[in-house]
Parts: C-alpha cells; structure tokens; sequence
C-alpha cells in the first residue's frame, strides 16, 4: 500500500510489531471501510480492501479486489472519476455508493499516494444530514465545476471570500510554479508582483461589487522568474453565502516579448542596433518643453561614400557598427544616441548648457578619430558634428533637430571632422534662409521670377547672335536679390528644378513672342542655364515640352552649363547633352577655366561653344592676356565656337575680336534688359 | 490533580443555559437580527449592511475585519455593504454571535480565550482544503467553537478556571468537562448554534469532534492541536497523523503553525478589537 512521504518517514520509526498492529486495526472491519485503489492499465481498480470495505460492498473479499472504482461510485460519469481520485491532494465527495445491499449514500475520501497511481479509499454511509440534497446538488455542482476548470488548460481561480480563493485547478498551479496549498486563501496574492497587487485588489473589489474587470500584473514563480498575465475576474453570487468571483489567467508573456520584439524592430536599426528616427522623434517630443535644457548632436561620417565605393558596402555596414559602438561608449548616461539614417547618427542629451554639448561633441570627435581596420585597410573615422541646444525661438522638437542638421552642414563646410555650435546668430541666419527659401519656393510658383536677356553679339560684324536669359527675383521686402544668392539657395533647397523649367519655359515663350514682333530682327537664339542638378533623367523630356508648348525649333535654343557641373558626373553629362544636340539643341560650356576639366576628356563632350569665363577677360584687361589666349586657340582647335563674357569696354572687344574670340558679350555691348527692352533693342539694330 | 477529581461534580443545568442564550439575544436584538437575515436564502450584502448600520460596534468589527490581513483587501473595504460582501454571510453571522454571546467582552472570558479562539479558526481555515472542507466555513466554526466554552465560564467561573488549568490538552480537557458537566464545552457550542439557525453541516463537526472516522471531527482536532502549539509554551504536542487519521504529516502542520502564530493577532484585533 503506497504512503505518503511522511507516513512512510513516521512508519520507519515505529516497530513492525506496531505496524502489524495498526494494519490488523485498519483490515478489520472495527473501523471505517477502506479501499486501497491502483492504476491497472488505464483502469483504477481495487486492489486492498479492509474487512469493513468487504462487508460493506460485497459477500467476499474477492468480490471487490479488482473491481474497478468507476463500478462503486456509479453516479460518477467515466470523465468525471478523476475528480475523485486527484493527483496530489486528497478529495471528499459525498454520493451513492454501490453496496451489497444496493445503492447507499456516503462520504468518500479518497488520499493519493506520491506515486499518483494509488489511492486510499474511506467511504463513510449514511450521510444523511436534514440538508443532503442541497448538499448533494451542491456537491454534483461542484463536481461538475471540477471536472471542467480541472481539465481545462486555462488558469481558473474561484474565490472564497474577498480575495481569498477556495479552489485553484492545475493550470494555475503549473502556471504559478506552486502547489494548490500555498495558493489556496490569501496565498495566491504571493505570487502577484509586489507593484501590481494593488491593480489587483482593485478589481476584484469591483468584482465583488457585481463589475466584472481585467487587469495585467505580473506573477512571480516558486523560482522566481515572472510570467506577464492578464487577469479576468467575473461576479459569483452565492444565496446565503454572498458575493465571490472566478478568475481566469492569461499568460501573455510570450506574446508581449513578441509584441516588444516588433516594436523594438520598428523602432531601432537592424544594424547597428540603435534607435532609429521614429524613435528619436517620440523621444524628443516626449521630452520637448518650453524653457527646457535638450541639446542635440547631429554628426555626418566624413568620406563614407569613400568607403562604400572603394571598400565595399560591407566595409561600410562595418564602419557604421563601429561608430555607434563608440557613440555608446562615449556619451553619458541617459543620452540617447540614434541612427538617423544612412551615415547620420543624432545623439540627445537632457539639461546640459551649450559648453556640456560642445564638450561632449568634442569628445565624440577625438572617440571616432582612433583608427579602425576594415578590409584590412587602416581607416581613422571623422565626423562632422552640428550641435544645437534648446532656445525659446525653438518651437518643437523638429526645430532643434533642423537646426542641428544644419550646424553639421555648417561643421561640414569648414573641413573634416569639426565641431559647429549653431548659435543665436547663425540660427538667426539659417532662420532668415529658410523664410527666403519659401519666399522664393513662392515666387517660382507665382511666377514672379523674372528673365532678363543679355545679347551675344559676333565678334566680326556686331550682328546679334543670340541672347542669353538670365533670372531675376526682386522680393517683396527687400528689393533684389542676385542670382548669386537665391540660385544656389534654389539648389540647396530642392527649388532649382522648378527654377530651371520657369526659365526654360519664360525663355522659350519670349523667343516665340519677340518672332511675332520683330520677324527676322529677333534674337535668333536664346541661351538658358542649367544647373548640374538637372542633369538627371528628366531633362531631354523637359526641354521637348517647352519647345512643343511654344512650337519652337531646337536650334533657336542653346543650353549653356558651367565646367563644373559638368565635371561632377562627366559620363552622365555627356549622355544628357548628347540627347539635348541630337534634338538639333546648341550646347555651350559656361564659365570654361574655372574648372578642371580634362581637355582629353573635353575633346569627347558634345558641346558647340565656350564661354571664356569674366575673370580670363577682366585679366586681359589689366595686361594678362595669356589664359583668354590658351582658352580661345583651345576652342578653335577643338572646332568649337567661343563666347568672351564680361567685355566692359570698347578696347577689351576689340583686343577678344584680335585674339579670334568668336562671340562677344558684356555691359559695352549691351547691359541685361526685360523682354520689351530686348526687342527695342534688337528692333532698334 | 486537582480537588476537581473529588466528589461528584455539578452537572450543568443545560435547560438554564440555554434559555440564558435567548435572554443574551434578546439584549443585543440587532445582532440577532443580523444572525436571522443572515441566514436568509434571499440575503443581500444591501439588506445585511442596513440591519449591521444600527450596531456601531457590530459594524465596525465588521469593516475591521473586511480590512484585515485575512481577507487581503488592503484597506479597500471602505463602505459597510462592501464589507459585508467582503467577508462573506456567514462571517457576518458568525460576528453577529459573536457580540450574541458577549464573547466581545473579554473580561467575561477565560484568560488567553481569543488568542486562542483566532488560532483555531485561522489553523481550521488553512487546513479545510485538506480535508475537503470550505476554508470560509472552517474559520467562522473555529471562532465559534468555543462558545460553550465561554458559557460554561460565565456560568462557573471559578469552577471551570481551575478545570481548564488541572486539564490543558484538548482531548482530556473534554473529558473533565463531560465529567463536571455532563457535557462538553464543543458538544455545548454545537447546540448553542443549532438553536441560533446555522446550518447542521457548519455545527456537525463540533458533535464529530471524538468520532475517529469523521473528517470533520479530524479538522477540529488538529485545528485544536495547531491552536494549542501556537498559544501554550506548555503544550505537549499530540502527533497530527493520529488527529488527522492520517491525512497529515508534521511538516504539513508545521508551515501551518507558522502562518496562523503570524496572522493570528491580526485577526483577533479585527474580531474583538486591541
């Protein structure tokens, strides 16, 4: 017969006599009747009976060994025997009992053995209080109760009275990691996290109350590690014992970890594993308020194109680890350093004064600096570093990450691996550009930029060979601006594409309109700018348009644009300009010498024209003809037109007419003027 | 032994006794009243709570005890009606005659009566699962089970001081009452409660108390041996496998012991207040 532990301890310490002499007490029939049941295949059956059990159930002790339990207790259905005979806690049941004589009621206790597959039987008759049908509707209610929350796989609490619990199935026990006896009563509240129990206790209170509610609390296992749950508690009312509630238990660990790993992955980089934008601006606007102390650092790896181009992009994926390994290092704790994308990182820092932010730009600086190998080549990281510290002229959160943005550019402009504080004046003046980068955003949509036209006349007979359209923004408030300032600003800013077709467009009506006016005097061609931006795809497409909206030939326009540009992306210029000559479209190189284009390289461009940059002309003047020389007999070997810009005076023409200059273009020729006053002009000749 | 052996002992007048339980509720009729509607099928924590109302006393032991560390709601019992649904109707009820018998007023009890008393119930409430039982229903029998001990005090001071010192285990203690008496303190208590309405299931096991086979009797006696160990240094202890027929062990009892000598004081002051 199996025993408990402590029964098997305490019968180890008594004589066999004393046991032989509580057994022969037990296997007689002086006292209850006892069964003593085992699992036989899948069956309990019982295998010991005392002599009350015999006398009790039937004639002869054969009679019951071997019976199945399920046999004794027939008002047990077959699922519902397990609620009789649990596992590691005893039960009591009152019900019929199948007798010798017939059907009997009585109380059944059943104690399982550690083992899980014995249990002792002691089955009391006659449980005949005034109050046993109750009690047994109670008890079949109960039964019922047991055998569905004992099966099911969902943590079940029922509780007894206020938070105290009368009955817990096994899946809250597996869940808690803690046997029935230390949860039942007060004791389950143990294992609800120390910062959550209130949570807790509050809805249970308003469970009692009639509401049902949940509430996630963590719950702390027997070994300590914590399981995230979400606990439901629905109103029990029992007539003449009161108010109670039954719980059930989510564990919603692994689906929160799940949660927190998807959040984690929207909010930070793969690579590197630092925050990315979306979380830096939920960071930065949690944290933004007025007269706050936030600072910003916005850095920019200098030569990581380098890099990628030459070592690889894994090279480079490689650096951009190393990086932010070294920004964690360096910052202080609580700063939150985050990739803002590609080689930008952009750290955060919460009540520091303009000298902390600088100090520790500084000391991000001097970290980055030591060298690192990659590709097994030695590499020594700079970065450009903007930094901006909270102003009142900073509205939000975005303002201070624009300004940094734009002390980084400013850091970047003055060399590698530089430190640039945005302070009051320069963000005043980055401010001051932003508003005239929308004036001017506003202008080209109106219209309101203007062309003005400067005539190209020949250098051998004065005839007029064409003009070259130059733009010009008068604002509102201040006057004009020169194309000096608003045209890079157009180009910093994105505009210059917008520009560009304004003028091409403006350019290509005016030629049509001067047609309509003056007839064979117009200006047989005009030349429009273009910037190295609009070197993209689009521009072949761009030019047909216009020249198709106006119904314009290809060779009355000209598209001029400067060495430099064209140097940035040669092979992609060559390509553009091709497309622009084989429409029947002049191409001429502006500003020539100012660059470094290769003359290898030049022989190859298609182009028609070169345009001996002012500076050559002005040198000329002054007794230094040598560069406006080499540039005009360079042209002219090249087979390609030249067009001297900047011809201030009668004797600087006719010295550029000497040198074999093919066009000539300048204020003692003919200043820039408005449509109107071109064709006066021209009209005029 | 005590002259207590000697000569024929003063069988109680049981007729006496309890008719002095009715004149006891016929001086605290809201508590009597509390006990009726308790034991109302169709009771509401609303109903309960407006009879409580007219007791001050009654219903802040009430709310005291909804607060207690037992219940484990940390304070949040704040309204009466909530207190009541807090601890139940039969905890009502069973504080109900707890004020019925005067066991509030300690100077009519035998020394150390509730620390005892808190014992037992808080040991019978613990242990109830292990034997089947509801733990509420086993903490309001133990808080009840010694009101024939308080009666028989009331009725024979001196008398019953000097039994309770010549006899302290629980078991021969039952038996000296039985023979001075005629009937014992628990056998008393049962019939004390019988007559005031509760259930024969919650009274049963006071009259099972020395039936070897019963489990409701083997929860008592245990309950009783944990209450002796936790409250009298001089306890000799009774092994718990025979109290409990087996059921339990000593380390069982042991954790046991440890949690009620924790929480016993706490539910004591929430019965009967400091």
């Amino acid at each position: 017969m199996p025993a408990s532990p402590t029964a098997t301890a305490h019968a180890a310490s008594v004589s066999p006599e004393v046991l032989a002499a509580v057994f022969s007490v037990a296997a007689g029939d002086e006292g209850p009747a006892l069964l003593v049941a085992e699992t036989i295949g899948d069956t309990p059956r019982v295998t010991w009976a005392n002599e009350g059990a015999v006398r009790l159930f039937g004639s002869a002790g054969g009679d019951v060994r071997g019976l199945p339990v399920a046999a004794l207790v027939p008002s047990l259905a077959a699922g519902e025997l397990a609620v009789l005979l649990r596992r590691g806690r005893p039960s009591r049941l009152a019900l019929p009992v199948r007798t010798a004589g017939g059907l009997v009621d009585a109380v059944v206790r059943s104690t399982p053995a550690p083992s899980g597959t014995a249990w002792t039987l002691t089955v009391v008759p006659g449980a005949g209080a005034p109050d046993r049908v109750s009690r047994a509707t109670a008890d079949a209610a109960e039964r019922r109760f047991a055998t569905l929350t004992e099966r099911s796989p969902i943590p079940t609490l029922l509780s007894e009275q206020g938070m105290r619990l009368a009955h817990v199935n096994d899946a809250f026990c597996r869940l808690a990691g803690r046997p029935a006896a230390d949860l039942l009563g007060t004791g389950w509240t143990r294992t609800v996290h120390v910062d959550d129990l209130g949570a807790v206790v509050e809805v249970v209170a308003a469970a009692l109350e009639g509401e049902d509610g949940e509430v996630r609390a963590r719950l702390v296992r027997a070994d300590g590690t914590e399981r995230a749950t979400v606990l439901r508690f629905g109103h029990v009312f029992t007539p003449g014992v009161g108010s109670g509630f039954l719980g059930t238990v989510e564990d919603v660990t692994e689906r929160l970890a799940f949660e927190a790993r998807l959040a984690f992955q929207a909010s930070h980089d793969p690579l590197t594993g630092l925050p990315n934008r979306t979380l830096l601006d939920s960071h930065l606007t949690t944290r933004f308020s007025a007269g706050g102390r936030l600072a910003c650092l916005f850095l920019d790896l200098d030569d990581f194109k380098v890099v990628n181009d030459s070592l690889g992009h894994e090279a480079g994926d490689e650096l951009l680890v190393e990086v932010a390994g070294r920004l964690r290092a360096t910052v202080r704790p609580g700063d939150l350093v985050t990739r803002f994308g590609g080689d930008e990182f952009v750290v955060v820092c919460e009540d520091v004064d303009e000298a902390d932010a600088a100090a520790l730009a500084e000391r991000i600086v001097a970290a980055l600096a030591v060298p690192v190998h990659l590709a097994g080549v030695r590499f020594r990281p700079h970065a450009s570093v903007g930094v901006t510290v909270q102003a009142p002229e900073h509205a939000d959160a975005a303002d201070l990450v624009r300004d940094c943005d734009i002390a980084m550019y400013q850091a970047k402009a003055c060399g590698k691996g530089r430190v640039r504080v945005l302070d009051r004046s320069g963000r005043a003046e980055a401010r001051d550009k932003l508003r005239l980068v929308a004036d001017l955003r506003d202008a080209i949509e109106r219209r309101a930029i203007t062309l003005h036209y400067q005539p190209i006349v020949s250098a051998a007979d004065g005839s007029l060979e064409a003009v070259e359209a130059l733009a010009r923004w008068t604002h509102p408030q201040r006057g004009r601006i020169s194309p000096e300032v608003f045209v890079p600003l157009a180009e910093e800013s994105g505009l210059i594409g917008p520009l560009g077709l304004l003028v091409l467009d403006e350019a290509c009506r005016q030629v049509v309109e001067w047609d309509r006016v003056l007839g064979a005097a117009a200006p047989p061609r005009v030349n429009v700018n273009v910037s190295a931006l609009q070197l993209g795809g689009g521009l072949r497409a761009e030019v047909v348009a216009a020249l198709q909206r106006h119904g314009l030939a290809p060779a009355r326009l000209s598209v001029e644009i400067t060495e430099s540009a064209l140097m940035t992306d040669p092979a992609a210029a060559r390509s553009v300009l091709q497309e622009l000559r084989d429409l029947g479209v002049a191409v001429a190189i502006d500003d020539f010498g100012t660059g470094y284009s290769s003359l290898a390289y030049l022989r190859h461009l298609p182009v028609d024209c070169l345009k001996v940059d002012r500076s050559f002309v002005a040198e000329l003047a002054e007794g230094h003809p040598q560069i406006a020389t080499a540039v005009i007999a360079l042209a002219r070997s090249l087979g390609l037109s030249t067009v001297a810009e900047g011809v201030a005076t009668p004797a600087l023409a006719a010295a550029l007419t000497e040198l074999g200059a093919t066009y000539l273009q300048g204020f003692s020729l003919a200043v820039p003027m408005d449509g109107a006053a071109t064709a006066a002009w021209a009209g005029a000749r | 032994m005590t002259a207590l052996s000697l000569g024929a002992p003063p069988a109680v007048d049981l007729d006496r006794l309890l008719a002095g339980i009715d004149t006891l509720a016929a001086q605290r009729p809201v508590a009597a009243q509390v006990v009726a509607v308790a034991n109302a099928e169709d009771a509401s924590a609303r109903t309960l709570a407006g009879v409580l109302a007219a007791d001050v006393a009654l219903a802040g032991r009430v709310m005291k005890l909804a607060n207690s560390a037992y219940f484990g709601m940390s304070g949040r019992a704040t309204t009466l009606q909530f207190a009541v649904t807090v601890i139940g109707f039969t905890a009502v009820r069973t504080m109900a005659t707890v004020a019925l018998t005067c066991l509030d007023d300690e100077s009519q009890l035998p020394e150390g009566f509730w620390e005892s008393t808190t014992a037992v119930a808080l040991a019978a409430s613990t242990l109830a699962p292990r034997f089947g039982a509801r733990s509420q229903d086993a903490l309001c029998l133990g808080l009840l089970a010694q009101v024939g001990v308080a009666l028989l005090h009331a009725d024979d001071q001196g008398g019953y001081r000097e039994l309770a010192a010549a006899h302290r285990p629980f078991r021969t203690r039952r038996a000296a009452e039985v023979r001075r008496y005629g009937i014992s303190a628990l056998r008393l208590s049962a019939v004390a409660l019988g007559q005031w309405g509760f259930p024969p299931a919650m009274v049963a096991p006071l009259a099972a108390v020395d039936d070897p086979t019963s489990a409701d009797g083997a929860l008592l006696r245990v309950a009783f041996e944990v209450g002796a160990r936790v409250t009298d240094p001089a306890h000799t202890p009774e092994p718990v496998a025979r109290l409990s027929r087996g059921l339990l062990g000593e380390e069982a009892v042991a954790a046991v012991v440890d949690q009620v000598r924790e929480a016993a004081d706490d539910l004591r002051r929430a019965v009967v207040g400091d």
